[in-house]
């Protein structure tokens, strides 16, 4: 399998869900020393695999040259994650909300998964410049 | 992810350990599964006391074990359900699908 590029906050992968456990690992370790609660950093690694997974899949269509680039910032008061993929613009505003009509679908979960973990998602969608997710995650103490 | 199995008065109990996220950790949990089903195990409950959490890919997995088990006449059901993807399945609505219980026991006594 082909070595990830990482760079300082960055890391790219081929468009391969091999990678995912890769690409948890590399974000795990940036958010190590933020002060997020285990909940919260469960909520940020369920949204970026559901990211990179659509990215990979949907967005990329599964090609294996092209990739998914991943930056991770870390911010006093916030963790902001961009997911960026190569494909001809998936729009995951279009995707139905799996909470209606059936639910025993298989797929088709993941964007409104990470739109309610994490506290704010926003889309940049180019066509043929693939689409850009960025997620932000307030640092602040969990409401008990 | 590693994955166990065993049987308890015959009812199946897959014990996953580590993230569901996709890739080839989903593949065997799928494919342990769905090996069950294909012979004839109708019974099976999944303890999800090791998984911290899951994303939707690893819920797909359960829906669908779930579903050939139902459309044959069997049942999937969770047991030891942690708190992450308690609130999984309670933000997809599907708390309203599985049934889910305290320990492996209870679980498998509900087979009964």
């Amino acid at each position: 399998m082909k070595k990830p590029v990482k760079k300082n906050n960055q890391i790219v992968v081929p468009s391969n869900l091999d990678y995912l456990a890769e690409v948890d690992k590399f974000v795990e370790k940036k958010l190590k020393k933020t002060g997020l609660t285990k909940s919260q950093l469960a909520d940020i690694a369920i949204s970026v695999t559901e990211a990179v997974t659509n990215a990979m899949l949907h967005g990329n269509k599964k090609n294996p040259h092209k990739e998914v680039t991943i930056d991770v910032e870390v911010k006093p008061t916030e963790v902001v994650i961009t997911i960026q993929d190569q494909g001809n613009g998936f729009d995951p505003e279009k995707v139905p909300n799996p909470t209606e009509g059936d639910l025993i679908k298989v797929a088709g979960r993941g964007v409104f998964i990470y739109k309610a973990l994490m506290d704010k998602v926003e889309f940049s969608i180019k066509p043929h410049d693939g689409t850009t997710v960025k997620m932000v995650k307030e640092i602040k103490p969990e409401k008990k | 992810m590693k994955l166990s199995s065993r049987e308890v008065n015959g009812v199946v109990v897959l014990e996953p350990k580590g993230n569901i996220m996709g890739g080839p950790d989903a593949t065997l949990l799928h494919e342990k599964l769905h090996e069950y089903i294909k012979q004839n195990k109708k019974k099976i409950v999944i303890d999800l006391s090791k998984v911290e959490w899951m994303n939707s890919t690893g819920l797909g997995i359960l829906i669908s074990g779930l579903s050939t088990l139902r459309n044959n006449g069997g049942e999937l059901k969770l047991a030891n359900v942690t708190d992450k993807i308690q609130s999984l399945l309670a933000i997809t609505k599907l708390v309203t699908v599985f049934e889910t219980f305290d320990s492996i026991d209870e679980a498998v006594a509900s087979f009964k």
